[in-house]
């Protein structure tokens, strides 16, 4: 999976799910700050995540330090290559 | 003019708010405790929560009076019946004390300060208050559906925190979740003008009007397709409309 479309399938997991206008979907959006989702948001983002890879990434510890959208979607990069090795 | 305002409002809210604590205190523990004796559980929580009304009441309508007054409107329509979810924009430490002028039984969702405040934080914990900073959600939730379940109203400042300056902050999802899973009728409900009664960092109370806008109902009908995403951003938008207007009209 090419990082393009990484990006396009994480924002479209952000709009279905959250009906957030394409126009936030920044890199440096702040998850909690500029799109609003707070802890518990996050649970049901990670499931629909899950759901749209086909990963599981509830219990990485990496999770933690994603803040932005632009690290999400390096995350899960970093992860759907890993599956791939 | 204004300094000498000030030095009145300060003396005379502290001097009174002292006192009528103190004795409001007393009484309550002695009543809570007759109570005790010949009331069920059930009614001496309503007797509490009461109290706490009449108290908040007291202190924010007539202590700061003339110098701090109470503007409220109603623009519910209708005749839905309680309970109901408040749900309030947050700028000052006396916006638990306002929920004083809802005619109802009310628990509020409040954050650790509260309960550490003398007295009042044992009270508010007597009462049921919910401190959601130190809870696991699925305990929150069940509080919260089991007091809408009993016909109590619940009031929360879904911002979690004090705002810094006039917007409105992200909310968070908690008490719209408990709302999609209990059909509760959500209130939202606007607080201006209390920015400086008293301002964050300080203990000093400034003269001025608090505006109280309840606005019109949710009820189940109108929220029931919404994810709790999009229901939080619907009642913030609702309310930081509001209170850009609130905000601009004397």
């Amino acid at each position: 999976m090419t990082e393009q479309e990484v990006i396009k399938l994480t924002n479209e997991v952000f709009v279905d799910s959250f009906e957030i206008e394409k126009s936030k979907l920044l890199p440096q959006a702040n998850i909690f700050v500029d799109l609003g989702l707070d802890s518990l948001d996050v649970v049901d983002l990670v499931v629909a995540l899950q759901k749209k890879f086909g990963v599981t990434i509830r219990d990485d510890e990496r999770v933690r330090s994603i803040r932005t959208l632009g690290d999400l979607q390096q995350f899960i990069l970093t992860i759907k290559k890993e599956i791939g090795k | 003019m204004r300094l000498l305002k000030i030095a009145f409002l300060n003396f005379f809210f502290y001097s009174f708010f002292i006192i009528f604590s103190l004795t409001a205190y007393v009484h309550l523990g002695i009543l809570i405790c007759l109570s005790v004796i010949i009331l069920p559980k059930r009614k001496i929580l309503k007797f509490i929560r009461l109290a706490i009304r009449w108290y908040g009441a007291v202190i924010i309508r007539i202590l700061p009076w003339p110098f701090v007054r109470l503007n409220y409107k109603n623009f519910q329509t209708g005749n839905l019946k309680p309970p109901y979810i408040f749900v309030c924009n947050h700028r000052a430490a006396s916006d638990p004390f306002l929920m004083a002028v809802f005619p109802y039984e009310i628990v509020q969702i409040v954050n650790i300060w509260p309960f550490r405040l003398p007295a009042l934080g044992i009270i508010a914990k007597i009462a049921g208050y919910l401190n959601i900073r130190e809870m696991p959600y699925a305990e929150f939730t069940a509080k919260t559906a089991q007091y809408i379940k009993e016909g109590v109203s619940i009031a929360a400042f879904p911002e979690g925190t004090r705002s810094r300056n006039k917007s409105v902050g992200q909310f968070h999802s908690a008490i719209f979740r408990t709302a999609l899973e209990t059909h509760a009728t959500i209130i939202p409900v606007c607080i201006t003008g209390n920015e400086s009664v008293p301002p964050i960092g300080s203990s000093l109370l400034h003269p001025g009007v608090i505006k109280i806008h309840r606005l019109a109902a949710l009820t189940w009908d109108d929220y029931k397709t919404f994810s709790p995403f999009k229901l939080k951003n619907h009642v913030r938008n609702i309310i930081a409309q509001e209170v850009l207007i609130m905000d601009k009209t004397k």
